[in-house]
């Protein structure tokens, strides 16, 4: 990047980080916008120190990616309310999709000026700015703490302020948890249209072929509503060109997870980060594609030089279900391991879709691969080949007390894994936000990783 | 006094458990299911044995958990301890289950792994809205069951036998519902607990015994003089109640009476008929879709139900019972408070029995505010 060099690959913490900062020249500053856009509103290159003295406190407590490009991703990530509620000034539409995390938004984005988002991520932003608020708001409501940390996209509907009133609401459900198929049942309230999408279970009686054709009929009807909203009727070509760019995305991100996985190119929570973009993008494609490819030639650049976010020597394992809370993450780096292999329950979002399949079929097709619709069986074969290819070392289960398919899944892959693998198991509920790992879990994530360096 | 003492009940059934018992052991097959979306007609004809597994229980619970975490819901717990320990679990050959919730729909793998009982698994579109697409997929399923059914039983289930069992079940659900409208008049003689056994019993039976049964009791009720006092009129709601929960009806009926509920393992049960025109999976497929339940989505057609219900049978307070960790029932209660507009006692348990004074001592207070 002109006027600009990496220094040498380390997680740094956030004080060094806002130095770090200081050293990004203007021209660099004013290069990144988002929504193709060069008015000064759009810029989103910020320093850490103005999204924590917004709210998000937790920043502070964070090791962060040294480079440039991670710079620019946490710029862009943290700036996207910001972003949403400009769309909506700009003349977009702003459609929520819920629940299916991976395959509406690539319809949704195919249409002209609107932008899709998960109201789902919202999950992070009680851990972001370390407080209960959302969680009140979603009490209030109905729904109280003994389940998902997800209840806080409820809690936001509620505030009216953490995203515009969505134009439309795309609630999937289905197979799929209970926790979130509330959470949009709640939400309903709030919504000037909702539409409901059945997704399909992988593991129901007879083959799966007309489950997939199924789906392809619920998304005719997102295609319906959503010509209904625009007055566009969307084009194959441009539906092809949407499922293009989206590919384009994965396949960058299945680079990445190579890279970070195999190599320790980046670090765990970037890598969460990147992963979770996979879901919509960050609420601009474009430009979350141009964030993708500054990391990737930052990652590519590592890797040729031989260059490591952690240590060789770092304990190897993999991550089951979200962390929830990216302080784990950092303390799991920290205490002398790194993440080689992850199954967030977004497997459907890293599938590359079939572009030469009509384009409904590819994606519907790409969505049977998804995390939650099959059995939890299928769900640890993702683990077990991601750990025989990176050679783990151990797997961490992190659950959510009252997660419904924590509740029923979490034993079971932890058997799996531990019969087909003989690898340890640690499995734990991520607690409420706060400023620190809770000391029980601390400990028990300490315990866990000496077990592990004892095997070697 | 009641009309029919729970030690009969109690009797009934276990003599047919003895006689599932001793079929099986002359070789026919049982299929177990949990809940109201199991097309027992289909199984029957098949000339299998269907039956409801609807027992919860402290010891069941804590049984239970060694194969699940602590935050299952309590009926899931329940459910594994008790293919441990109760004699109707222990006759199942295979395990029949409808994708409701999500904890229902990820049960069988855990039955399979750590009792070696295979699953049926059934998946039905959770949208409420019954689009063709979505009926049809509902319906195929059932047509892959029938085959699994007969792979099971060695004997495939005809149209005409089909048909039987229809119009059996049909009988069955016309004769509950007769037997629950009693509770419509002024001063019910037929108490809610009564009504749930009456109807779990009829169930386990099969259609003929149970509408004999069903018969005599509504021969009793007619023969009853009815009392005068007026007393609070309740409706139940929540997560299933099943036979282990009676001590809260009864404890509820000391002052109140329930004349009503919106419960799976009550009125939901036998709401509706299979409709009669049509072929017989095309009828099954659209009377099991419509069910209401809270876990569809969106889930109006139960609000719908619950404030007809509340209306036909002039209810004027809802006790709303939920399991821990069940989600599907727990977030509404808010909202259902709201839509209903009546005074609401939310009971928030598992099967513990340690807490029933302090339940007491809630259901004293709301019937007071009556
Ligand atoms: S983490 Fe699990 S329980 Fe929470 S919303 Fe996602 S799928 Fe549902
Ligand atoms: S509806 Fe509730 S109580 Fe019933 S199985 Fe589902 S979570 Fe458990």
């Amino acid at each position: 990047m002109p006027g600009w060099t990496d220094p040498k690959s380390a997680r740094v913490s956030f004080d060094d980080w806002l130095e770090l900062f200081d050293r990004v020249p203007d021209e660099l500053i004013e290069r990144y916008h988002y929504y193709g856009n060069n008015e000064a509103w759009s810029k989103y290159l910020f320093p850490p120190q103005m999204f924590a003295v917004y709210g998000m406190r937790h920043l502070r407590r964070l090791k962060f990616d040294n480079s440039l490009a991670a710079l620019r991703m946490w710029g862009f990530v943290q700036n996207e309310t910001e972003r949403l509620f400009r769309a909506r000034q700009t003349g977009r539409r702003v459609i929520a999709t819920m629940g299916d995390l991976g395959a509406v938004p690539v319809i949704v984005n195919s249409y002209p000026k609107c932008v899709a988002f998960y109201p789902d991520c919202i999950w992070w932003t009680p851990f972001a700015m370390e407080s209960r608020v959302l969680f009140d708001a979603a009490a209030e409501l109905g729904i109280g703490d003994a389940t998902c940390f997800s209840r806080a996209a409820l809690g936001a509907f509620a505030k009216h302020s953490y995203f515009p009133d969505p134009d439309l609401v795309i609630a999937s459900t289905g197979a799929s948890c209970d926790d979130y198929s509330g959470v949009e049942q709640l939400a309903e309230r709030f919504a000037r249209e909702m539409l409901w999408v059945e997704v399909p279970m992988r593991c129901g009686m007879g083959p799966m072929g007309p489950m997939g054709l199924m789906l392809v009929k619920e998304y005719e009807r997102v295609v319906e509503a959503m010509a209904r909203l625009t007055g566009h009727e969307l084009t194959e070509d441009e539906l092809r060109a949407g499922i293009r760019r989206t590919n384009t995305v994965r396949k960058m991100v299945s680079r990445l997870r190579e890279l970070a996985f195999g190599d320790a190119a980046l670090a765990a929570l970037e890598m969460m980060v990147i992963e979770f973009g996979n879901l919509h993008y960050y609420s601009d494609m474009d430009e979350w594609t141009a964030v993708l490819e500054h990391l990737l030639a930052t990652a590519e650049g590592r890797t040729a030089r031989g260059e490591r976010m952690l240590p060789e020597d770092a304990l190897r394992v993999v991550w089951v279900t979200p962390p929830a809370d990216p302080l784990l993450l950092t303390y799991v780096e920290d205490a002398g391991a790194r993440v080689v292999g992850t199954e967030y329950v977004i497997n459907q979002a890293l599938e590359i879709m079939d572009e030469s399949r009509p384009p409904l079929e590819a994606i519907a097709e790409s969505f049977m691969a998804a995390s939650l619709i099959g059995t939890s069986k299928a769900r640890t074969q993702s683990v077990i080949h991601q750990a025989r290819k990176y050679e783990a070392e151990g797997v961490i289960i992190s659950g959510i007390l009252g997660g419904s398919h924590c509740a029923m899944e979490g034993r079971l892959i932890a058997d799996y894994v531990k019969a087909e693998l003989g690898l340890p198991v640690l499995e734990f509920d991520v607690t409420s936000p706060s400023r620190e790992v809770a000391r029980q879990i601390g400990t028990r994530i300490d315990a866990f990783l000496e077990v592990l360096r004892g095997r070697r | 006094m009641e009309l029919i003492p729970r030690a009969t009940f109690e009797q009934i059934r276990s003599e047919r458990v003895e006689e599932i018992a001793a079929a099986r052991r002359q070789g026919a097959k049982v299929v177990g299911y949990f809940c109201i979306y199991a097309p027992v007609e289909l199984v029957r004809a098949a000339g299998a044995i269907p039956v409801r597994l609807m027992r919860g229980g402290h010891a069941a619970e804590e049984a239970g958990e060694q194969y699940l975490r602590a935050d299952a819901c309590s009926f899931c717990n329940a459910c594994m301890g008790n293919f441990g320990i109760d004699p109707l679990f222990r006759q199942v050959d295979v395990v029949l289950v409808v994708n409701t919730c999500d904890m229902m729909r990820r049960l069988p793998e855990s039955i399979e792994r750590h009792f070696g009982i295979p699953a049926f698994q059934l998946y039905m579109p959770r949208t409420s809205e019954p689009l063709p697409h979505r009926v049809a997929e509902f319906r195929r399923q059932l047509e892959y069951l029938v085959v699994e059914l007969a792979k099971l039983t060695g004997s495939s289930a005809g149209d005409d036998r089909l048909e039987a069992e229809i119009a059996a079940f049909n009988r069955l659900r016309a004769a509950l519902r007769q037997t629950s409208d009693t509770r419509r008049a002024k001063s019910s003689l037929l108490s809610g607990s009564t009504m749930l056994d009456l109807a779990a019993t009829a169930w386990l039976l099969g259609p003929v015994k149970a509408i004999s049964l069903i018969e005599e009791v509504l021969r009793i009720i007619a023969a009853r003089p009815r009392a005068d006092a007026h007393r609070p009129r309740l409706m139940l709601g929540g997560s299933m109640l099943t036979e282990d929960d009676r001590w809260l009806l009864d404890m509820v009926e000391e002052k109140a009476d329930v004349v009503t509920d919106i419960l799976c393992t009550g009125t939901r049960w036998f709401a509706g008929d299979v409709p009669a025109e049509g072929a017989p999976l095309d009828r099954l497929a659209w009377f099991y879709y419509g069910q209401p339940c809270m876990h569809r989505r969106p889930n109006d057609g139960l609000y719908e139900y619950a404030r007809q219900a509340s209306r036909d049978f002039r209810v004027d307070g809802l006790v709303y019972k939920t399991l821990l960790y069940c989600d599907p029932y727990a977030f509404e209660v808010k909202r259902l408070q709201e839509a209903l507009g009546i005074p609401v006692l939310h009971l928030d348990t598992d099967y513990s029995t340690e807490n029933r004074e302090q339940v007491r001592t809630r259901v004293e207070a709301f019937l007071e505010t009556l």
